[in-house]
């Protein structure tokens, strides 16, 4: 029963961060859109962990290692997000048609 | 089990409820805090899960986190304050039915999916951060060395990144 919660919360955590990643058009909201699907990720691994497998800890390994990913998107994601602050004043979705592949 | 479930889902209707008011309000500033709030509750979601490091670290990590993320919402947002009511968003209708197609998906792999009996008990707070040294240290050994690796990368990358731009940005300067 309780696995069960915490997998509701996570999978309603990643359509809300699913929604936020595609729906916003700055670069620092759709960040943020990332870090709660990964947060949704984060409670499903605790939760697998918990209620699966207590005595093994590779899950808590692979939690360190999203945790990690959740920091690193942060620092790339605004060192990206000012180099184009400083080239074109803006970090809008919308204004940045010409890095389309 | 009963209490464990109850303060389980507590946290985690707090954590989808400052979720969703991330999106909802207009002002940066409640947004990074709103975030801030969610992943706490997450944090204390996992507390509640007898995951005690991972649940003091998600807090910890969060908190200095959100508040680098907020410095920089407000530096790059137009309407920081959210005072001008301003449109932030695009493509609603696609990202509604993505996300809830997205939700749906993961509950039907969580209800469908055997899970088989779930444990009744957790080693205890120094069981588990000896285990996890232990892990760290033997098994899991590559892949926490490449995390480091990946977090060294990621520094010079970020940082190359935001200095490149420099003489970019004088040459604009100049020509103005």
């Amino acid at each position: 029963m309780p696995l069960y919660v915490a997998l509701l919360v996570g999978a309603i955590m990643f359509g809300i961060g699913l929604y936020g990643a595609l729906s916003q058009t700055n670069l620092v909201m759709i960040m943020m859109g990332v870090e709660v699907m990964l947060g949704g990720a984060l409670v499903n691994l605790v939760a697998f962990w918990r209620f699966l497998h207590p005595t093994v800890y590779p899950g808590q390994t692979f939690f360190l290692i999203i945790m990690t990913v959740m920091a690193l998107d942060m620092a790339v994601g605004f060192g990206v997000g000012t180099a184009r602050f400083r080239a074109r004043g803006s970090v809008e979705a919308e204004e940045a048609g010409e890095l389309k592949g | 089990m009963i209490l464990q479930t109850a303060f389980m889902g507590l946290f985690g209707i707090a954590a989808i409820w400052f979720a969703v008011v991330v999106f909802r309000t207009h002002s940066m500033v409640r947004s990074a805090l709103a975030l801030l709030f969610s992943q706490a509750a997450l944090g204390a979601m996992f507390l509640a899960m007898q995951a005690e490091f991972l649940g003091v670290l998600q807090i910890m990590m969060m908190a200095t986190e959100m508040a680098i993320m907020a410095i920089f919402m407000v530096m790059f947002m137009m309407d920081p304050g959210g005072l001008g009511q301003m449109e932030m968003t695009h493509q609603k209708r696609l990202s509604q039915a993505a996300g809830v197609i997205g939700a749906f998906a993961a509950l039907g792999i969580a209800f469908l999916a055997g899970w088989g009996n779930p444990a009744a008990t957790a080693p205890g707070p120094q069981a588990q951060l000896r285990g996890l040294g232990l892990d760290l240290m033997e098994r899991s050994m590559l892949i926490f060395e490449t995390a480091g690796v990946t977090i060294l990368t990621a520094m010079v990358a970020a940082t190359a990144v935001a200095v490149a731009t420099r003489s970019a940005t004088k040459r604009k300067e100049d020509r103005e």
